[in-house]
This record gives C-alpha cells, structure tokens and sequence, in this order.
C-alpha cells in the first residue's frame, strides 16, 4: 500500500502540471485511476508494481513466518540506520571547510577539508582537554574499584546486622539528582582549606581534578557495588577459606583470591565507571572555570569552539568526533562486559 | 619465621592494623570495610543532600558575600510554588509556555520547569521503552552479525551527552543542519527551532531517545533471555500465533525487568540538564536542574536554588515510590 502511495504522485507530476496540487497529497487512488487512460508508459508501471505486490501479500499470508522475518530485517535495518547515521552526518560536516558549512546535505559533504582534525588542536589545546578528561575518568575509576570491592565484597559474602538496610541507603543514594548535592559541594571546593596549601596553589579544590572526580566516584559508586557484589558473591566459599588456611590475611584473600576470580565482573564494573565519567556532563560543566590549563575536561573544549565571535562548526564536529572515538573502541572491545554489567546492575535492583 | 620478624619490624603501620583485623568479628570486619565507601557517600551525597535541605530554609541574600540570610522556614517552597519567586527570566516565561497546552499563559517559572522535566521524563520513557522494546526483539533473535548489530545499537548510549547535544545542535542549526528544513517541510518547526521553546523540547527529546534507547533495550534484553524457551514451543504446537506468544508469554513474563528499567529511566530523565544545555540552552527549555543552575548563576539566589534542587529530590523520590509500589503489585500478581 505505501509503495503505490510514493509511486502514483510522480506519474502526475511528469507529465500534468496542472494536477500536481490534487494529487500531491490526497486522494491519491483517485488521481491516478484519472490520469491512467491518457499515460500509456506509466500507467503499465503501477500495474506491474501491484502486482508484484499482491504476489508478495499473497506469499505473507500463506506464510506468516516470512512476514515476520521480513519485519525484522526492516526493523534490524531501520535501528541500525537511526542509531548511525548522526555520527556520519557529523563526519560530513567535520570535513567540509569552514566557508562550505551552509553546503552540507544530508549525505554528501560541502567540501573536503582534512585539516580540521590538525586545526581543533592548534586552535585550543584540545589533546589537554582530553588528556584532562582521560585522567579525571581513570582516577575516578580505580577509585571506584578499590571502594567498591570492599564494599561489594562485605555487602556479596559476609552476613551482618543492618546489611539489608545500608544496602538500600547505598541505592538510595543513586536515586538522588547530582543537582541536589551540587550547592553544598560547590561551596566546600570553593572554600579555601589552609591544609591544603601546600599541594595546591590557592587551597581550594575548584579548578582541580579532584573537584570532579571526588562527586563522580561517589555518583558512579553505588551501579559498581552492585556488579561486584553479584560477581563476588558468585566465588565459592571453599577457595577464600582454603587461601585463609593457606595463611593468608582477611584482606588477602580478598584481593589475591576473590578479585583476581572476578576479574570479568571487575572489568565490567571498570568499563562502565570509566564510560560513566568520561561522559558525564553535570558536575564536568560546573567544577572548572573551562580553561584547559585548570583540568577543565573534553566538553569544555567541545564547547569553547563556539567562540565569541564566530562558531566554528567543523572544529566542534571535528573535536566531538576525536572525543567520541575513545568510548567508541572501548564499547566495541568490551560490549559484551557493558552488557552484562548493566543489566546484572539492573536485575539486582 | 624471618619473613614474620621482617613484617613486624618494617610493616608495622600496616601490619598492625591488618593484625587487629584479623582478630575481630566477621560483623566488625564488615563496618570497616565499608568504612571507605559509606565516608566518600557521606561527603558526596549525605552531608549535601543535608546541607541543601538546610539552605533551603534559609532566605536569599544576593548583595552581601555570604549568600544565605536568615532563617525563613518553609518561605521559599511556599513561594516557589505560588509562583512568588523573582527569577530573572520571569519575562522569557509567557513565551516559554505558550507552547505548551496544558499550562495557563503566565505560568510561574518553577511550575513550567515541572511541567517541562515531568513531561520530558513520561514522553522520553514512554518512547524508549517501546523502542527499545523493538531493539530488544531483534537482539533477542540469533542472526549471522548479532554482535556488530548490537555495538551499533549501544553505541549512542556510550557517547558523551555534550557529543550528542553537538550533534543535534549542528542537526538542527537552521544555516548547517537539515533537520529544520526537513521539520518545516513536515510544517512542525519555525525559522529557528533551538531558540523556540516548544521546538526545542522536541528537539531535546528525541535526542535523548536517540541515545537512551539502547539502555532500555538492554535491559529489556537481560529480561527476555530469562524466559524459558519450552513455553514458546509449547504455544508453538497449540497453535498460538507470533503475535500471540509475544502478548501472553513475553509481555506478562519480562514485565517485571520492564518496571526496572523504566524506573532507572525516569530517575535519569528527571535529572535532564547536559543535554539542554548543549543544545537549545537552559532558558529555551527550563528543567528543574536547568532551574538550579540558572538561578545559582544569574541572580545568585542560593536558597531559591537550594529549594529547587530539593524539591526535584523529592519529585524524584515519589516517582521512584510509585515505580517500586507497582513493582510490588506486578510480582505479587505473578507469584
């Protein structure tokens, strides 16, 4: 049915002007039955189309299965398209030169102009925004892991009083918008701490990394004991107490037996921490003053090429592009640890 | 018996620590090692989430240094929601909710915010959640080049949320995009849809469904590879069709995993700012996070904006109560 719907328009539009407007849009099976008789070459045309179709509805109905499979090529196609194409479109738009912008169609670019992948890191330092973010997600991401394995460890194999509810208090904390914690942690990095002195210059966190990293890994905390706690909880109870005969401390086995045995689940846990940070917006917009020089991260550098007086769209395309390929590799690496991590993260509750 | 005598003379600032560890309780054991994690919480979230509540009952003061006044009480929840409190973008507010229907022309400002982060977290869910129910079938069938399908799927989920508002921006920037041509085409946009608050929304919510989607699906996924195949085959051989299976087995049997996933939604989606501010800009399309921002930046209104920040805590938590109380109805109907 849409077939003859997208066909019928053109045979009218050919060859009568004057019916255009009628058909364009309605009625379309009554403009076409009207303007067959006179048109002998397309008239032939939806006749033979309808027929393939009805052949084609005929095999469906006597089939279903074909129907069905039919369906999910279309939809495996449609998805895989609409989750694509932006990135090639934005692809077009890095390479076309400045003055060719208004040029860009939706397939083809406006010009081909490589330089704009030197030129984002001449115009601003914008392998230092994205050192910053890479050393903000890393940080934030062994820190997340070394926390979160005590705690998974405790809440995944040790039985105690109050477990079930700091259990909850750790998902509630989840639960919480960041802006809710913003105003408060805002005026504690922006105030000046004399013991701090000596490791950074004014004494206040704000325009250092740990600005950010601190809220992140506490953010991301609670999604990384979940998945530890499912993974470690997973380790039979004969290998930790057999590794305690063998005389190794408390801690020992947990870090020389029971991690090392998880490490899939650890993996998983570091994957979406690092994904987790290097994406985040919230607290990376707001902890900085933006200039790369004060570990301002990669979306400030993303947004400082809309600069006061002129937008520089294929840098920003450019830039997002080079910023986006990290993530990129790291999901095609290790899809099948995001996966697992976030739906076990999800299905524990 | 010498690696013994070196650990006590050299390691004892570890050592004895460790030593002490040893000889406690399992219950001990356990409080000290969620020591680190429940200290970082604290300081990140408890001690803030607090302290917000706390400067939210106290007044605005935008001239002197500190920016907290006295005590007021519940003055500025009172005052946020009659529509009393001065923001400064009070003008822009008669053209913000123009497009919107289901508030009255001179809205106050927090109440579009609400109407605005409410509205974007039912769509946004409601959206992903059928789709992703869509990306979630497809995963769910054997097919030669699954993996390289599903990468492309999570893909947009993985990028950072100031790539995907770039994307959509450039999309929709009326000189460099297509997408306000194409949408004037279709007779949906204006001239310039990111400085056009309805416009905007739109914008704004199908780049989050663009990116979330495969989240959703995921977790979807995860739901529907738990169901035993037998019951297909048996519905298989009494005759029931595709269509049949997917409403009596499926949809009854995944429905639980469903509830997760579209709480986890929700309570992202009521937290939306990046992507508004990468995009059309907080003033274009007010969030309550937007609201917080803006009116710590603009008119330094820290108590105001303590308010707000707590009140979208609470928005957020009777949502997350709904969601766990129909989870509840839901396994209970099936078990």
């Amino acid at each position: 049915m849409s077939d003859r719907v997208s066909d019928t328009p053109d045979a009218p539009n050919g060859s009568d002007p004057a019916a255009t407007g009628v058909a364009a849009d309605g009625g379309v099976a009554d403009g076409s039955t009207a303007d067959e008789p006179p048109l002998d070459p397309t008239a032939d045309e939806p006749e033979l189309d309808r027929g393939i179709i009805e052949a084609w509805a005929a095999r469906m109905i006597s089939n279903p299965d074909r129907a069905y499979r039919a369906t999910f090529y279309v939809a495996t196609i449609f998805f895989l398209v609409t989750t694509l194409f932006p990135f090639y479109w934005l692809f077009m738009v890095a390479i076309t030169p400045r003055g060719n912008l208004s040029d860009v169609g939706v397939l083809t670019p406006g010009g081909f102009n490589p330089g704009a992948f030197i030129e984002i890191f001449t115009t601003l330092p914008f392998h230092r925004y994205v050192f910053n973010s890479f050393l903000i997600a890393t940080i934030a991401t062994v820190a997340v892991l070394l926390v979160g394995s005590l705690a998974g460890y405790v809440f995944g194999r040790l039985r105690f009083k109050g477990r079930n509810a700091m259990l909850l208090l750790v998902l509630v904390t989840s639960f919480f918008p960041p802006a809710a914690f913003f105003i408060p942690l805002n005026r504690l990095f922006n105030r000046n701490v004399d013991a701090l002195r000596p490791l950074i210059a004014d004494g206040s966190l704000y325009n250092t990394p740990y600005a950010i990293f601190i809220p992140l890994s506490a953010i991301f905390l609670p999604l990384s004991i979940f998945i530890l706690m499912t993974f470690y909880s997973q380790i039979p109870d004969g290998l930790e107490d057999a590794a305690r005969v063998e005389g190794t401390t408390r801690l020992g086995a947990l870090f020389r037996v029971i991690v090392p045995l998880s490490a899939p689940g650890v993996a998983t846990a570091g994957v979406l921490t690092f994904i987790s940070v290097y994406n985040e917006y919230f607290f990376s917009s707001l902890m900085t003053d933006g200039r790369a020089g004060s570990w301002a991260p990669m979306l400030e550098g993303i947004l400082r090429f809309q600069g006061e007086f002129e937008v520089l769209f294929n840098l920003m395309a450019a830039a997002s592009i080079v910023a986006v390929l990290p993530v990129a590799i790291l999901v095609v690496v290790a899809q099948e640890k995001i996966v697992s991590g976030l739906t076990s993260g999800a299905v524990k509750e | 018996m010498s690696t013994d005598t070196r650990s006590d003379r050299g390691g004892s600032l570890f050592a004895r620590p460790l030593d002490w560890l040893e000889t406690q309780s399992e219950e001990v054991y356990a409080y000290v090692l969620l020591l680190p994690a429940f200290a970082l919480l604290a300081l990140v979230a408890f001690y803030p989430l607090i302290e917000t509540f706390r400067f939210s009952l106290l007044a605005d003061s935008v001239a002197s240094a500190d920016p907290f006044g006295e005590f007021v009480g519940i003055e500025n929840y009172v005052a946020l929601l009659t529509g009393d409190t001065p923001f400064t973008q009070q003008f822009i507010s008669v053209s913000t909710t123009s497009g919107f229907p289901f508030v009255q022309f001179d809205a106050p400002f927090f109440q579009q915010a609400l109407f605005v982060t409410l509205a974007f977290a039912i769509l946004s869910v409601l959206f992903e959640t059928t789709i992703g129910f869509g990306q979630a079938l497809v995963l769910d069938k054997d097919f030669y080049g699954r993996r390289w399908v599903r990468v492309s799927i999570i893909i947009p989920w993985a990028i950072p949320i100031v790539i995907q508002g770039m994307i959509f921006f450039l999309m929709f920037n009326p000189t460099i995009g297509f997408g306000t041509e194409f949408m004037q085409w279709l007779g949906v946009f204006g001239d310039n849809p990111l400085s056009s608050s309805t416009d905007s929304f739109m914008i704004v919510l199908v780049a989050d469904i663009w990116k979330t989607t495969a989240f959703m699906a995921l977790l979807i996924l995860a739901g529907l590879q738990s169901i035993d195949r037998g019951l297909y085959d048996v519905a298989k051989v009494s005759g029931a069709s595709p269509w049949q299976r997917f409403r009596y087995i499926t949809l009854p049997l995944v429905a639980p995993a469903l509830l997760v996933a579209m709480l986890f939604r929700t309570m992202d989606a009521m937290r939306i700012y990046g992507l508004i501010d990468a995009t059309a800009g907080c003033e274009t399309v007010p969030s309550l996070t937007c609201l917080v921002i803006i009116s710590l930046q603009n008119s330094r209104r820290w108590a105001t904006a303590s308010a707000v920040a707590f009140l979208t805590a609470v928005v957020i938590s009777a949502f997350v109560v709904a969601y766990l109380l129909a989870l509840r109805n839901s396994n209970g109907g099936v078990a």
